[in-house]
């Protein structure tokens, strides 16, 4: 009926059949033990929920708008007490080493009590990510080592990502944009370092953060192809905090202003900058494209799940208000228009969560974690003693070669049509989930009239939170026209993307 | 800002929204008839000089918003952790945006649901909280007087003071088809009340409430009059709420508080039925002033700020999306004075031209306001700019006078 040369053709054909069956290709070569592991973290997300976050979200967010210059360190503490900042490290840099995808499933039930809880847990790995993007290993270890510390000493020690500017917002998320942008933070090579002078805003967790990494660039003429990423501790001489912003929402999650001032920074917490691809056989742009690329893809997934958990969240109070609460005589879920709401309430965050899902599945078959999800590597990496780890993994991790092997396998060994489904897919779920969010605490609010206002019921704060989703990890016109670009640019010579009409 | 001898009609051409540009339907001939009919008469009895007076009052509402309203928004939406902005109540009280619909005889300006749309419009561009106050104490005097209540109109209209013009009312709840009601003992001239009310706007800031209660016997409710200083009434701290923040509101529980009765016993779904009536309308203009607002802000903004080497109001993307809220604006225009003409004029169907002028407007501006936030990115999402407060006071007005679904099926149920 059909040879298997012509499967390969037409399955080539657009839509590519991998393209549209990352799960489907995923399912076969995931170890069986991810399961497992994701039903505990999702258990232990609801035993944090109802331990930790139920008693203290409303509370949070009623002394927040009374002191909008409250910092959450109680909540960090505790985040960090039980574990969560080392939860999804890599065993071989000294983390605990949960399979990654799982950390989406925990942001959903977090993020279903509160957005801004949740964030001061997933803005962190957002960090973590950012650093795994460069694959400079000796660096990646050195901070995910702090962060290890941090947790033993009882200090929490949380990573914060530094990209947006006071005048350049969505350009700094697009390499195609980021030349024609108003680009003020630079980093200069000195000798021994780089000196950092700017300004950088909206830096979510800025303020708890120990560690900043530094999205910079050294030529503003050229910033695609002069992108510096730099690692800067709280204390460093000419950095200090600026403003925090009083936002309408995600209050408890600090948006912090950092300034650097003659900030010099060593080589040695430098991650990325373009001396270190010099030799590359590529572009110095497709570079700093894969750092961004990488990074995105895997943190778009969790901003999705955030905003599945918003949905959820927003379903999830609706529900327990038509429960018991008559209108017209009988109990609100018994209406047949009440049902249909919350029933499309419900299915906005099931697809929702499966956006994320088949964003995780691109991510683990070509992106930034596919190595960990190798059964061999997986089942290795779970069962290995720590101390063998301790011993022996941490300090390999260390030597320069450590970092030429997993650059060879990443930067160098990639295709382009991995970065190009993992961005696609990191895009299309980030605008799915978020929107789903927003769009259920709409209904829900309208759906509960004037309980649905206070903010002792919830969901005025969930609606409240929910929108800084559709903005931040590059705002949702911004992921349409990249996901645009994934499914398009490629197989059309005629498509032009980011270019000004 | 308006000019006497500018249009009072705002043409589909003027789509910047400035503060210049607001809904006045021109006046119309009105029928005769109940309290409020006579009160919507004027604007039709005196077609010339209904419009000069509209066109007064939108001037005065402009220069108020921009001048009282604007500068302070952010430090007034503070409340309850910022202080109350009392001072400006009572210069809007003084410029007689409570008097709007109020009969001559009640002190009042006599003129009909338009003139209130302009008002409340103008205002609720710059800050929808004083809006909320209007919108609350207005329709609080509608139940008075479809319930025949004047003498007791007649007592709170001669103070001179905004604090004890004001009527709490619990405006977001439809008493009919959520029964949040307290208890009353019901006899002629006097009741007494227990039980909970929850959500009482201006409950603790108005002198007097109008409170929906259960009588033991009738089956639909009643409304009693309550003096909110009166012993046995126990008001909570202002509730913490979405948007309209300084239009606040408390949980009052009653306890053995003496209440003036008003209207018939278990009358009180006719009367809140005729108020939201007309009413509906007046929330409709709150949301076009919301929109309006958010689009002027989101304009500027685009012009201003730059991505990619231009403007971000000439990346198409962006331009669609205001496109698309200009869109709704224009259309959310067409619908309120069509509304406003049909309610004042007392048309056939007016009632239901009011409704759903609401129910489409509140939904355009909840989009519209969503997507002014989304021009500005990182900023509009903060407290500096008024697009984050527009965004939560229009998702707010939109539960004004019920649950917005309930509300459709209301509508569906009165035309069968």
């Amino acid at each position: 009926m059909i040879t298997s040369s012509e499967i390969k053709t037409l399955c080539a054909q657009a839509p590519d059949f991998d393209d549209i069956a990352c799960g489907l290709n995923a399912t076969k070569k995931a170890p069986k033990g991810m399961v497992a592991e994701t039903r505990k973290v999702v258990a232990i997300a609801r035993k944090f929920k109802q331990e930790v976050m139920q008693p203290y979200t409303l509370e949070l967010d009623r002394r927040m708008q009374q002191d909008p210059e409250h910092l959450p360190w109680e909540f960090v503490q505790k985040a960090n007490q039980w574990g969560f900042y080392s939860m999804w490290i890599p065993k071989s840099f000294g983390g605990q080493g949960y399979n990654i995808p799982s950390l989406s499933y925990f942001l959903e039930e977090t993020a279903s009590e509160c957005l801004a809880l949740a964030n001061l847990i997933g803005v962190h790995y957002l960090a973590i990510t950012s650093i795994f993007s460069t694959w400079n290993i000796g660096v990646i270890s050195r901070l995910c080592g702090f962060v290890r510390e941090g947790e033993k000493n009882n200090k929490p020690c949380l990573l914060s990502t530094a990209i947006t500017e006071p005048n350049a917002g969505t350009d700094v998320e697009e390499c195609e944009l980021v030349d024609k942008g108003n680009i003020t933070c630079i980093a200069t090579k000195v000798s021994g370092g780089y000196v950092i002078n700017g300004t950088k805003v909206f830096i979510s967790n800025g303020h708890v953060s120990q560690w900043h990494i530094v999205i910079a660039y050294a030529d503003a003429r050229k910033p695609s192809e002069n992108v510096v990423i730099l690692a800067v501790q709280n204390g460093t001489r000419g950095f200090s905090f600026g403003r925090k912003e009083h936002k309408m929402g995600v209050k408890g999650c600090p948006a912090s202003e950092l300034i650097f001032k003659e900030c010099f920074v060593p080589d040695d917490l430098v991650l990325a900058d373009p001396e270190q691809h010099r030799k590359a056989k590529r572009a110095a742009k497709e570079t700093g494209a894969r750092f961004l690329d990488y990074t995105l893809a895997a943190s778009r997934a969790g901003v999705s799940a955030f905003g599945t958990g918003a949905a959820r969240g927003a379903y999830e109070s609706a529900l327990a208000f038509a429960l018991k609460t008559e209108v017209d005589g009988k109990l609100l879920v018994n209406h047949e228009w009440a049902q249909s709401m919350l029933a499309e309430m419900y299915k906005n965050a099931a697809l929702a969560r499966l956006s994320y899902a088949e964003a995780n599945h691109a991510n683990g078959m070509y992106g930034l974690f596919s190595l960990l999800q190798i059964k061999p590597l997986y089942y290795y990496f779970k069962y290995l003693p720590m101390a063998i780890v301790d011993k022996w993994i941490v300090p390999f991790m260390r030597l320069p070669v450590a970092t030429w092997l997993f650059q060879k396998l990443y930067l160098d060994g990639k295709k382009p049509e991995a970065f190009r489904r993992i961005a696609g897919w990191g895009s299309l779920a980030k605008f799915t989930g978020t929107d789903a969010g927003v769009k259920n605490c709409h209904m829900a609010v309208e759906l509960m009239g004037q309980a649905g206002l206070r903010q002792d019921h919830k969901v005025e704060k969930m609606l409240r939170d929910a929108k800084l989703l559709q903005i931040y990890e590059g705002t949702n016109q911004l992921n349409r026209l990249n996901l645009f670009k994934c499914i398009a640019a490629g197989q059309h010579p005629q498509v032009k993307v980011f270019e000004y009409e | 800002m308006i000019a006497q001898n500018e249009p009072a009609v705002v043409t589909v051409t003027q789509t910047s929204y400035s503060s210049t540009d607001s809904v006045v339907p021109p006046a119309t001939k009105t029928k005769e008839g109940s309290a409020p009919q006579k009160a919507a008469a004027k604007t039709g009895a005196d077609n010339q000089g209904g419009d000069k007076e509209l066109k007064m009052m939108a001037k005065a509402a402009n220069e108020f918003a921009l001048k009282q309203l604007a500068p302070n928004r952010e430090e007034n939406d503070k409340y309850p952790f910022g202080p109350y902005f009392a001072d400006v109540v009572q210069k809007a009280f003084e410029l007689d945006f409570f008097h709007i619909m109020l009969p001559e005889a009640l002190n009042g300006m006599n003129l009909g649901i338009s003139a209130l749309s302009t008002v409340l419009e103008s205002i609720c561009r710059e800050d929808s909280s004083l809006g909320g106050i209007i919108f609350t104490t207005v329709a609080a005097q509608e139940i008075l007087r479809q319930a025949g209540a004047d003498p007791a109109l007649q007592r709170i209209c001669d103070s001179q003071k905004a604090r004890e013009f004001l009527i709490g009312l619990p405006v977001f709840n439809n008493p009919g088809e959520v029964r949040h009601l307290a208890q009353a003992r019901w006899a002629a001239g006097q009741c007494t009340l227990s039980g909970r009310i929850e959500y009482m706007v201006l409950g603790g800031t108005a002198k007097q409430a109008l409170v929906p209660v259960q009588t033991p016997g009738a089956a639909g409710f009643s409304y009693a009059l309550v003096n909110m200083e009166e012993k046995g009434v126990r008001k909570s701290e202002p509730i913490l709420s979405l948007g309209l923040h300084a239009c606040p509101a408390v949980d009052v529980d009653f306890d053995g508080a003496k209440a003036l009765p008003i209207g018939q016993e278990g009358q009180g779904g006719f009367y809140f039925d005729k108020m939201a009536d007309r009413m509906h309308a007046a929330a409709a203009a709150m949301s076009v002033g919301q929109m309006k607002g958010s689009f002027r802000e989101a304009l500027d903004y685009a012009k201003k700020r730059e991505q990619g080497g231009h403007a971000i109001i000439n990346w198409s993307e962006v331009k669609m999306i205001l496109a698309n809220m200009a869109i709704k604006i224009t259309n959310a225009e067409m619908i309120l004075e069509k509304a406003c003409q049909a309610a004042d004029a007392q048309t056939p169907r007016w009632e239901a031209q009011s409704r759903a002028a609401a129910l489409m407007i509140q939904e355009m501006a909840c989009d519209v306001t969503t997507d002014g936030i989304q021009v500005l990115g990182g900023v509009g999402y903060m407290k500096d700019f008024g697009q984050e407060k527009r965004f939560r006071d229009a998702k707010h007005t939109q539960a004004l006078l019920g649950i917005a679904p309930a509300k459709k099926i209301k509508f569906m149920n009165e035309m069968l």
